[in-house]
């Protein structure tokens, strides 16, 4: 039954099921144990490997069959004198049974003549009983029943079987001549000439019972044995057809070729069966032209082996399909004069060309396709498999594998002079390497050069063991060990390169993601900040497809990590804030599925997503990532906090941190804490009270942190930062209960140095976010009262929203009389928030300065529509300019534009005072 | 000295002959051994027409009175060319030093007149001869023709190169008013977004530009002011963050000699906080103590290491011979305005301070310091005392009025409103117009 249960995954037709109700129906009444021995047996047999027994075995079993099916004939036979439709009916369950036990084991295509003599016998006989009334009227009631069930079963079996039933009607004897043939005589069934009209004239009748069989096989046996033997047989076929070496020609090859490429996709054609009957081919192919494009069939053939896009390919094969490809670089390098080409359908002939043919030869085929094919079957893989087991690992091995392949490909195109077919290659080699670490990448050339020697000597023995040897043999020209520079980076930047100079705008897009993503995964931000600004990504991700944009995603997250790594909380925090808005950052990342209460979604999507899972080894840890993003959150929303006491609407850095908070204050009880937020909170409710040894703390019993490399730096880092804004947040709660308050106390109580101290108030003091002076020579902080009572605090909100108010007046005008502005706003409708944000700033070629300026302080009049573009541009940057730190060049002011202006308005009043 | 020597990044984007006065500077300061500088020199006049002065080099460095052969070669191949150009160009040439000859011209077919020309004369010559005399280092007269090229060409890639050619020239000959002008009208065509085929052409072309304008901003009188007006245009300060930030330096400089650009300034700090990990300087260092860091014991330091830049920059440092007595004006005029943002954010923070801390912090001994605070006060640039008794400067808290902060912040607004509503009707009697 195993085989049964296997095929459920395949594309198989009712017809398959039906059979299978069958059999349940019977195994409640068959309780003959020798059926289910041998069907233990025979399960056994098809599983061992053993192929000297296995001849012997099969023999007697197929023979046992036989007999058993006669036996069951005989039955029926005595059935019908009685009249009994009962037992007759049992007797037809139980051949058709037996029928599926003989095709197997025969492997026959054909459905033995025994059985369809039985059919026809059995027909005729319905039909008398049929036309027979009286006789009908007679029978007991349970035999009636019996007699009117069979009527239905055997129209609906022997419409399977129709023609050959028509066919032994209409000539009983030859066919039964041929029978016997076939029963005695296994191996001289197949004639040439039979052969050549008999595959599709059998297939086309024995049909899916065939079918299902074949099927049912080839899924059980992905573990060889089963599927070799069988299509052991049509090779032999095809073998006796090129049985002699000097009969075979060019035409005779081809024309085989033909025929089994003409085979592909119709039903009944055993995919395994093909990819073998190429193999063999690929063997007997009289020129290098020829051999190659066989085996570009057999290479797609192979991509055939797994159907639906769900599933992948079996491993096996894939790395069938990687050994061919090589071999296809082997014949074009050593050969070329052919040329690989998918936009003309070269000539009928062409390959028949001889090696020493002089000019060129030209093949169909698309290599690159073919690559770009054997990737995505890796990665289907590597998404299917459970990231937990052995298989996941076993499977990673293979990636150097890929690598030789497609650098292989890679030098082969770029030496043909087709640059932008080999930068899609190396874009493809950039996806496999960007999102390693040093370590990493050290750890697969390692592996690379161990296994490839295995490997190769493997291949050899598999080869020379593999048939006869074949007619074009081609030395292993091409390299079939990597070569891995010593550093991913010069790796990097070597394939990158020729991205820039070749690539189409997609390929482009993604391989700067990549170099934007491993840059900030050696913590050189400064180096992937300019690039990400640069390449005004940021601008048009919305344009690009889903995995693109996931690319992003993770390119952002990295970014953000390694901002956080070099110490920079609000760089971090801005290009984390946006994957953390939306609560979708498993989806964001597309590494994992997260359920959300509201939104139902369709299986159609679910699927999708599904499909652009990232596989595990690819993952960004989200745990380190949300603790990165929250206490960067914390360090710069705490000190805000405490500053804005009243008004606490006014600014808010991050709406996400602070929801956190508010959940985690209605909390009766505050238990220690147990995850990442948890564990935040509890630092910041330590922080509010300036207590920053406990913060820190908290968050240094994070057990996150141990995925960092360079760990102790970092927590050293964060140490410092967490004292800094305790200091600011404890300068900011309690300025009104001092008058003036020590340097030294405040270093003594901050462990901070004094120079530091110094700094930072001194910094507070101009930003004028505290009201306080330096007294030189007692080294004091003297506060100055200048608190705003309410009225004022209110007035000053009041004049604040009248400015953004005419400020979205003029917006609205720009926008109604240039339009500039209307993109921001899409964007900001759109579900899938990746990075957006006008952060566009430094590299924005606005088109003049003094415009945009303009564009800012108001209208001067000669505007009028040619100016308006401008000064959208201007104003973004402007604002961006405008608003304070770093938010000038990244990230920031990626939230509403509102919240920009805000801050402008404040900045005003910094400037005037 | 040398680390803050910024000629090797500087070169690339000038002409081989706008190099000359800077080996010359290198020289004088002895910032390099003499003989690689003079190396250096041979090598640039290889690929010019200066054989003479590349011999007369060859000779002082070797100490000898032989010349290559190679060298003597050229020269005799430079003269022949030169006679060459001469000729083609001779009839152009008299033809616009011939008043009577206008006669041939039609005043009002400008087409026709540039046809005749193009085929009697061959301007092309014309390029070509200014090109050689340039090579050759007779500045002037490649100056001359380039000018009269420039208003009878048509093609505007030549244009374009006549008008680099014409603006080097006049530089090498120090005419900073007339190259003052050739400078803007360049800029006019580099801003041009339709002479350039690609933005990264026209961003190299525009950091050619700022680097050829050095010369002429630090020599003119009022370049100071002018090379903050192009640099920190946003299209420009692009180009030097992207692929010159060394040029910050002069900018950073031109910043803080000059006292009237104070808006802009505070966006150029945040260029240098971005900019740390790409370009430093003692310079740029200087402005992030004093306005990010409040460091200002750094400040301090990092003053002195900038005088010593200052002096060693070809462009900064330059000097000026008073009889007997040479001044570098730049390196005071910095100096003291360093000490004045010094001064003027360490009061901003502090209620009270030392005299004499404060006479240390500015690098003065302490009866000077007294003598600079009283000045300062008295122009009422300083809102203080100085209390004698205690030896101490006492700031008066300067709180604006909250009163005068509202006003101040609603008072635009009724401007824009009625710019905003201008503009709308304007809009809407275009658009019934339309």
């Amino acid at each position: 039954m195993a085989s049964r249960f296997w095929t459920q995954g395949g594309s198989d037709s009712e017809e398959e099921s039906s059979d299978y109700e069958d059999d349940v129906e019977n195994e409640g009444v068959e309780t003959t144990t020798q059926t289910a021995g041998s069907r233990y047996l025979q399960a056994n047999a098809s599983d061992s490997d053993d192929s000297d027994g296995q001849k012997r075995v099969v023999r007697s079993a197929k023979d046992k069959r036989f007999e058993e099916m006669a036996a069951t004939v005989d039955q029926m036979k005595n059935a019908m004198k009685i009249n009994d439709w009962v037992s007759l009916q049992e007797s037809f369950d139980k051949i058709n049974k037996q029928l599926d036990k003989v095709m197997r084991v025969t492997e026959a295509e054909k459905v033995p003549t025994l059985y369809i003599k039985a059919l026809v016998m059995l027909e005729d006989f319905l039909n008398q009983a049929m036309a027979n009334k009286e006789a009908k009227k007679k029978m007991s009631s349970s035999n009636a029943k019996a007699l009117n069930s069979m009527k239905q079963k055997l129209k609906k079996n022997n419409k399977q079987y129709e023609d050959l039933i028509n066919k032994y009607r209409e000539n009983p004897e030859s066919e039964e001549v041929k029978d016997e043939d076939e029963e005695s005589e296994e191996e001289e069934e197949d004639e040439d000439e039979e052969f050549e009209e008999d595959p599709d004239n059998i297939r086309a009748g024995s049909g899916s019972d065939n079918d299902d069989d074949d099927d049912g096989e080839e899924a059980e046996d992905t573990n060889d044995s089963g599927w070799v033997r069988q299509t052991g047989r049509r090779d032999k076929s095809i073998d006796k057809q090129f049985k002699n070496p000097s009969e075979i020609t060019w035409e005779n090859v081809n024309k085989k070729f033909k025929e089994v490429v003409a085979a592909r996709g119709r039903k009944g054609t055993g995919r395994f069966e093909q990819v073998e009957q190429l193999t063999f081919l690929t063997k007997v192919a009289k020129t290098p032209a020829q051999k190659l494009e066989i085996l570009f069939s057999l290479i797609s053939a192979q991509f055939d082996v797994n159907p639906g896009l769900s599933g992948h390919m079996p491993i096996n094969v894939w790395k069938k399909c990687v050994v061919n490809m090589l071999i296809v670089l082997d014949i074009l390098t050593q050969y070329p004069n052919i040329v690989v080409n998918d936009m003309v359908e070269p000539d009928e002939n062409e390959t028949q060309k001889a090696a020493d043919y002089n000019g060129t030869i030209r093949v169909w085929g698309n290599l690159v396709a073919f690559v770009e094919r054997i990737d995505v079957e890796f990665f289907k893989s590597l998404q299917s498999i459970d990231p937990h087991t052995r298989e996941y690992v076993e499977r990673l091995r293979d990636e150097p594998m890929f690598l030789v392949l497609a650098q292989d490909v890679q030098e082969y195109l770029e030496q043909a002079g087709e640059f932008k077919a080999a930068s899609k290659v190396a874009l493809r080699r950039v996806e496999l390497i960007y999102y390693k670490p040093q370590e990493v990448y050290d750890a697969m050339r390692k592996l690379a050069e161990q296994t490839d020697e295995g490997d190769n000597g493997e291949k050899a023995i598999e080869e020379e063991s593999r048939g006869p040897s074949a007619f074009i043999s081609v030395p292993e020209l091409v390299p079939r060990k990597p070569t891995f520079p010593e550093n991913s980076r010069t790796m990097m930047d070597m394939l990158v390169s020729l991205i820039y100079k070749y690539g189409d705008e997609r390929t482009k897009a993604r391989a700067m993601l990549c170099d934007i993503y491993h840059h900030a995964l050696l913590d050189e931000f400064s180096t992937a900040r300019d690039l990400l600004l640069m390449s005004h990504l940021q601008d048009n991700v919305q344009q690009m497809d889903v995995l693109s944009q996931i690319l992003f995603n993770r390119a952002m997250a990295q970014l953000g990590l390694c901002a956080f790594r070099v110490g920079l909380v609000a760089e971090g925090h801005s290009c984390l804030s946006e994957l953390y808005s939306g609560g979708k950052v498993k989806e964001l990342l597309a590494q994992g599925i997260s359920q959300s209460r509201y939104h139902e979604k369709t299986p159609e999507q679910e699927r999708l997503e599904r499909r652009r899972q990232m596989p595990y080894h690819m993952h960004i840890n989200l745990e380190l990532l949300e603790a990165v993003h929250l206490i960067c959150a914390m360090l710069l929303e705490v000190p805000n906090m405490a500053a804005n006491t009243h008004g606490a609407k006014s600014k808010v850095i991050s709406k996400t941190f602070r929801r956190l908070l508010e959940v985690s204050e209605r909390q009766t009880f505050t238990g220690p804490p147990e995850n990442v937020r948890d564990h935040v909170m509890a630092a910041t409710r330590a922080l509010t009270k300036g207590d920053f040894q406990k913060a820190f703390d908290v968050i240094n019993s994070l057990d996150v942190w141990r995925l960092l490399r360079n760990r102790e730096s970092v927590l050293e880092m964060l140490k410092a930062k967490i004292k800094e804004e305790a200091l600011r947040t404890y300068l900011f709660t309690f300025t009104s209960s001092y008058d003036s308050l020590s340097l030294d106390q405040l270093t003594k109580m901050f462990d901070l140095s004094e120079v530091q101290t110094h700094s930072i108030v001194s910094k507070m003091m101009i930003n004028e976010e505290l009201h306080a002076s330096w007294d030189q020579p007692t080294h004091c902080i003297i506060f100055h009262d200048v608190e705003h009572s309410r009225l004022q605090a209110l007035a000053f909100q009041l004049t604040e929203k009248l400015s953004i108010l005419a400020e979205s007046n003029e917006r609205a005008m720009e926008s109604r009389t240039g339009g500039g502005l209307d993109l921001s706003l899409r964007r900001r409708d759109q579900d899938y928030a990746a990075g957006t944000g006008a952060m566009g700033g430094k590299w924005q070629d606005n088109l003049s300065y003094n415009q945009g300026r303009q564009g800012r302080s108001g209208f001067t009049g000669g505007g009028g529509r040619s100016l308006a573009l401008g000064q959208a541009g201007g104003y973004s940057r402007g604002q961006l300019r405008g608003s304070g730190g770093y938010s000038g060049r990244a990230a920031a002011a990626r939230g509403s534009q509102m919240d920009g202006s805000n801050r402008m308005v404040s900045l005003n009043k910094g400037v005037r005072v | 000295m040398a680390t803050y020597d910024l000629t090797q990044r500087i070169a690339p984007n000038l002409d081989r002959h706008l190099v000359f006065p800077l080996l010359e500077f290198l020289q004088e300061r002895q910032m390099y051994p003499d003989e690689q500088i003079l190396k250096s020199k041979i090598e640039l006049l290889n690929k010019t027409n200066m054989v003479d002065y590349a011999m007369d080099i060859h000779k002082s460095l070797y100490h000898t009175e032989d010349v290559p052969q190679d060298m003597v070669e050229r020269r005799v191949e430079v003269v022949a060319r030169l006679k060459a150009l001469e000729e083609r160009a001779a009839p152009i040439v008299s033809f616009l030093q011939n008043p009577n000859s206008f006669q041939d011209l039609r005043a009002n077919d400008q087409h026709y007149n540039l046809q005749m020309l193009h085929d009697r004369y061959q301007i092309e010559a014309l390029y070509q001869y200014a090109k050689f005399q340039f090579e050759c280092g007779n500045y002037s007269g490649a100056a001359d023709y380039l000018y009269q090229y420039r208003a009878l060409c048509t093609n505007s890639e030549r244009r374009l190169s006549a008008l680099w050619g014409k603006m080097a020239a006049e530089i090498l000959m120090q005419n900073w008013d007339i190259a003052l002008e050739e400078l803007n009208q360049l800029k006019e065509k580099v801003d041009d977004p339709k002479s350039f085929t690609s933005p990264l052409n026209q961003m190299q072309s525009r950091i050619w530009l700022m680097h050829w304008s050095l010369f002429i901003f630090f020599n003119h009188d009022n370049g100071r002011t002018l090379i903050i007006d192009l640099f920190n245009q946003d299209k420009y300060l692009n180009a030097i963050q992207t692929n010159a930030p060394h040029l910050l330096r002069y900018l950073a400089t031109a910043f803080i000699v000059n006292k009237r650009r104070r808006p802009q300034f505070k966006d150029f700090i945040k260029v240098i906080q971005q900019e740390q990990n790409s370009y430093k300087d003692p310079i740029t260092e200087f402005l992030a103590c004093v306005y990010v860091n409040y460091d200002f014991d750094g400040a301090q330091k990092k003053m002195k290491e900038c005088e010593e830049v200052i002096l060693n920059d070809p462009f900064l440092g330059k000097r000026v011979e008073d009889s007997n007595f040479a001044t570098v004006p730049l390196r005071d005029e910095f100096l003291e305005n360093a000490r004045l943002f010094i001064f003027e954010t360490y009061c901003r923070i502090h209620q009270r301070i030392d005299m004499a801390v404060l006479a240390e912090k500015l690098n003065l001994n302490y009866e000077e310091a007294q003598r600079w605070i009283v000045n300062l006060i008295r122009n009422s640039k300083l809102d203080a005392k100085i209390d004698a008794k205690s030896g101490t400067v006492i700031m008066e808290p300067t709180h604006p009025n909250v009163y005068e902060q509202l006003i101040d912040h609603t008072k635009g607004l009724s401007g824009r409103t009625y710019k905003l509503v201008g503009q709308l009707l304007e809009h809407a009697q275009t658009q019934a117009a339309r």
